[in-house]
């Protein structure tokens, strides 16, 4: 465990932080400009991935395990959103036949 | 705490009584669960030592106050909801006990006292939504309303969780005594806080007004309305609401607060966006549903007041104002409900005439828009000026007079409501009101009106 | 290893991407080249074991198992729960074992209902 510590310590800090907003980024940028469904939800996963990926290097530079089981923490409720999340889109393709999300403009404001 | 796993365990049981086919004890079974889990909360009242569970969760008095509102709601809407789950799918009990989950994580939601904690609240809560969202499968607007709000949901939770890690990264704690003390002890000494924080706190900022629903993030919010069935739609309006804010009031007002000078502008703009946002869309809304969900638009900008101005009335007025915007609303969702099952319309001019026919449901009705609008006598006008009071204390004066604006302009489609019951004529047959509406409504408005006329009546329990 | 390490090395790992691409690159390009090419319409359908090529392949299908791989995924997951438990099992002790315990319970509960809602068959 001290080695997986020491070598995660081994890049500096700023590195993790730039990887992960960049990371983080790009999974916004996806969810933005893309327009089928399940690109828009796996660009979302992206970013919860670079919340992980923060939040560990945090927790190895500060010595404090709290990071860590949030990361497990994300990853449950993840995979709960996901379950319920393709469940939705499975339930619109059956009764559209698309997951273009441009259909999906009956309600207007 | 014992009032969360009352809740929890109710959930199960109620999906396991589905199981078995025992669909006329649903309702009863929620309901009395429910009353149980809300003499738990109030027993916890004004006992409160200190963080419990690893410091995990506080059962302050805060989380009381809300935890009491949201599970009288909730009981509201549900004694609404006889007989109506049942027309729109064949698993009602998963109805019911996915609102109990629902409630479940609202209950964590207002009473966190670790990022942890709020983070696994607000999923809990949101998960269970989207379903509810979707729930009337066959039904293009409630697809479209379940993935519209899910991938909201889940977009503005990266935002969330992204500024939890930049917090944790510069404060190395994800309690919010600690991060509090962090930020204290860094501003007594004079040491530069890391930008990682300034940064966290904005990114927190945005996602918990996604949550919320407030401008500039708030597009999701009508099109989700009106896509899930009535009830539902009561359920995120009214309890959901008031959760969002009880969550971000306990987040910026106890955590943040020393920030106070940094955040408090971007709130600030915030606040006066959704309020022109949601007052002036409103007014060109021709459906009753659609102009609802505008109008909870721009209640969340009231109440956001009290995050910008954060007087010692801060809770107690977003307290306050819950209780009435909740009352009103779920008044006018039960007369939408109503109008919806008798003439299948929910456009303004279905409540034609509606003042001669049924004086009982108008005189509510009109009750719930007066309180809504803000008129003096009714619960809105106290909620609104406990608000605009605190923001006054803290020298808010300008975006007073900016709310003052929006509240007269929010009278004008509020009053084409009472205009329709009243002066417009319609042949119209007389609604058929069952009697667990009558008892709803005459809760809400004998509260409405209680806390209109004696305010006093409500204490301070915060 | 050291405390820090530098831009400078890493170094030897963008050599070794930059050969891996090059050899990937490269020997398809190669190829293209240098190979002999004769198109005929027989050489350009898919070879689908000697029968006639019906339809196109990329059409959707139904996943008769799409309800089992979701609900894979949630159960799945809990795992993650288990491992901070197994390798704390000691200093836990019986509190630790009493609250896993309603953990997994609370799962069967879901599983059950799974079972009894037959969401399991696959037919």
């Amino acid at each position: 465990m001290q080695d997986i510590v020491k070598t995660i310590q081994g890049v500096p800090l700023n590195h993790y932080i730039l990887l992960s907003a960049i990371i983080f980024s790009i999974g916004v940028t996806g969810v933005l400009i893309r327009r089928n469904a399940i690109v828009i939800f796996m660009s979302v996963e992206l970013m919860l991935n670079a919340v992980n990926l923060l939040l560990t290097a945090f927790s190895a530079f500060s010595n404090d395990p709290a990071g860590q089981v949030f990361v497990f923490f994300i990853m449950a409720l993840a995979a709960a959103e996901v379950a319920v999340g393709l469940a939705i889109i499975v339930m619109i393709y059956r009764n559209t036949n698309t997951i273009d999300i441009n259909v999906m403009n009956r309600l207007k404001w | 705490m014992n009032a969360l796993i009352t809740i929890s365990v109710l959930a199960v049981l109620v999906l396991y009584l589905g199981l078995y086919k025992a669909n006329k004890a649903l309702l009863p079974v929620t309901l009395l669960g429910l009353a149980v889990a809300l003499f738990f909360t109030i027993n916890h009242w004004n006992v409160f030592t200190g963080p419990t569970f690893n410091d995990m969760m506080s059962y302050d008095n805060f989380a009381v106050a809300f935890s009491g509102i949201t599970i009288t709601s909730t009981m509201l809407i549900l004694l609404l909801s006889k007989g109506y789950f049942e027309k729109i799918s064949d698993h009602v009990a998963e109805y019911y006990s996915i609102i109990l989950f629902s409630l479940a994580g609202i209950l964590v939601m207002v009473s966190y006292h670790n990022m942890t904690m709020l983070f696994i609240g607000i999923e809990i809560m949101s998960v269970s939504l989207y379903i509810l969202a979707g729930i009337r499968k066959q039904d293009f607007a409630s697809n479209e309303a379940a993935l519209k709000y899910f991938l909201m949901g889940a977009f503005s939770t990266g935002f969330l969780l992204f500024g939890v890690a930049l917090i944790y990264g510069a404060a190395h704690s994800f309690d919010l005594e600690a991060i509090k003390m962090h930020l204290e002890t860094n501003l007594q000494t004079g040491q530069a806080i890391s930008p990682l924080f300034y940064t966290g706190v904005v990114l927190m900022a945005v996602g918990m007004a996604f949550k919320v629903g407030a401008a500039p993030f708030h597009f999701w919010t009508p099109d989700v309305y009106e896509g899930s069935p009535s009830l539902i739609t009561a359920f995120m309006s009214t309890v959901v609401k008031t959760a969002g804010f009880a969550a971000f009031l306990r987040l910026f007002a106890t955590c943040f607060y020393p920030l106070h000078d940094f955040w408090m502008p971007v709130i600030l703009v915030i606040t006066i966006i959704t309020l022109f946002a949601g007052n002036i869309t409103a007014l060109y809304q021709n459906n009753f549903k659609r102009m609802l969900a505008w109008s909870s638009i721009s209640h969340a900008g009231y109440m956001l007041f009290a995050i910008v101005s954060l007087g010692s009335e801060a809770s107690y007025g977003v307290f306050v104002y819950a209780i009435a915007y909740s009352a009103a609303s779920i008044i006018a969702f039960a007369g939408l409900v109503l109008m919806q099952a008798n003439t299948g319309s929910d456009s303004f001019d279905s409540f034609n005439g509606l003042g001669r026919k049924n004086p009982f449901l108008a005189f509510t009705l009109t009750v719930a828009m007066l309180s809504l609008a803000g008129i003096p006598l009714t619960a809105g006008f106290i909620g609104k000026f406990i608000m605009f009071s605190n923001a006054l204390s803290s020298m808010h004066t300008w975006l007073v007079v900016l709310a003052v604006i929006n509240a007269v302009i929010s009278i004008f489609y509020y009053f084409r409501v009472i205009v329709a019951m009243y002066f417009k004529d319609a042949e119209r047959a007389e609604l058929e009101i069952p009697l667990n509406f009558k008892v709803v409504l005459a809760i809400s408005v004998v509260a409405t009106i209680l806390i209109g006329i004696w305010p006093a009546f409500l204490p301070n329990v915060i | 290893m050291e405390a820090q390490s530098t831009a400078i090395n890493y170094l030897p790992i963008i050599f070794q991407i930059l050969v891996a691409l090059g050899f990937a690159v490269g020997t398809m390009a190669v190829t293209h080249m240098i190979g002999p090419k004769r198109k005929t319409s027989d050489k350009l359908t898919p070879f689908e074991a000697g029968i006639k090529v019906v339809g196109n392949a990329r059409q959707p299908f139904s996943v008769k198992y799409f309800l089992v791989a979701i609900l894979f995924v949630l159960f799945d997951v809990e795992v993650i729960f288990m491992y901070p438990w197994a390798v704390n099992f000691r200093e836990l002790g019986s509190t630790g074992m009493i609250e896993m315990f309603i953990f997994m319970g609370t799962l069967l509960l879901g599983f059950f209902y799974i079972i009894k809602k037959k969401a399991l068959d696959w037919d």
